[in-house]
């Protein structure tokens, strides 16, 4: 077990266990934030295992889950709403808390792998990540309002 | 000793699992689903199997749930029409 795989285990442990909490008790607008997280909190851990187990093809799981899992958290902005409407979760705290932890594995990735085409690919996941969970929490806070109920 | 991300991943697939049952409304039940699925690729991902756990996470992050919530929306609406208006 080298030093990836010991950090991607502590990552995935650790906000693995705090999601599943958040997913499965409380109100509906704190489980929708911690649904939101999870994707935030799975991807990192899907860059440091393609580190650790030197397989530079399992970056495209990571890169899959940062294109749907935002697409995921808009399904259920999108139709629960009205169980939404009430309180407008929005935890921003925690929204960039978990972009910067996508922003640093990302970075330690490209400082510890060869420039390249590699490194450009890190990037463009990073970007879609921390994006994607930027516009998910803002649809979730009720940003969007021109498209919400129906 | 890389036994332990095996054990770790393991844990938390039957802890969602286990919560997903548990829960009663079926659109709680979709959350915890799209938790349950992402945790499935990664432990698919762990075991070396990345193939599977690509079609996993297309599947389980937003096929599943949107197809449950649709249902679910369904569902709700024809009970509130077969009630009449509120």
């Amino acid at each position: 077990m080298n030093g990836w795989i010991l950090a991607a285990t502590v990552e995935l442990g650790g906000a693995g266990a705090a999601a599943l909490w958040g997913v499965t008790t409380g109100p509906p607008a704190r489980r929708v934030i911690a649904q939101n997280l999870t994707t935030s909190a799975v991807c990192p851990a899907l860059l440091l295992l393609a580190q650790g187990y030197g397989r530079p093809s399992y970056v495209d799981l990571a890169l899959l889950l940062a294109l749907l899992g935002p697409v995921g958290t808009l399904v259920f902005a999108r139709l629960l709403s009205d169980d939404l409407a009430g309180d407008s979760p929005s935890a921003w705290a925690l929204t960039w808390a978990a972009a910067a932890l996508g922003a640093a594995v990302v970075v330690a990735l490209c400082v510890a792998g060869d420039p390249g085409r590699a490194t450009v690919k890190l990037l463009v996941i990073g970007a879609l990540l921390i994006g994607g969970n930027l516009i998910a929490s803002r649809a979730l806070a009720g940003g969007f309002r021109g498209v919400a109920g129906g | 000793m890389s036994d332990a991300l095996t054990v770790v991943v393991l844990v938390l697939v039957a802890a969602a699992a286990t919560a997903a049952v548990a829960q009663r409304d079926p659109a709680r039940q979709a959350l915890v689903l799209s938790f349950l699925g992402v945790l499935l690729a990664a432990l698919f991902t762990v075991l070396q199997a990345p193939d599977v756990g690509l079609s996993q996470l297309a599947v389980g992050s937003a096929l599943t749930p949107l197809l449950i919530m649709l249902s679910v929306r369904k569902v709700r609406r024809r009970g509130r029409s077969k009630e009449g208006p509120e």
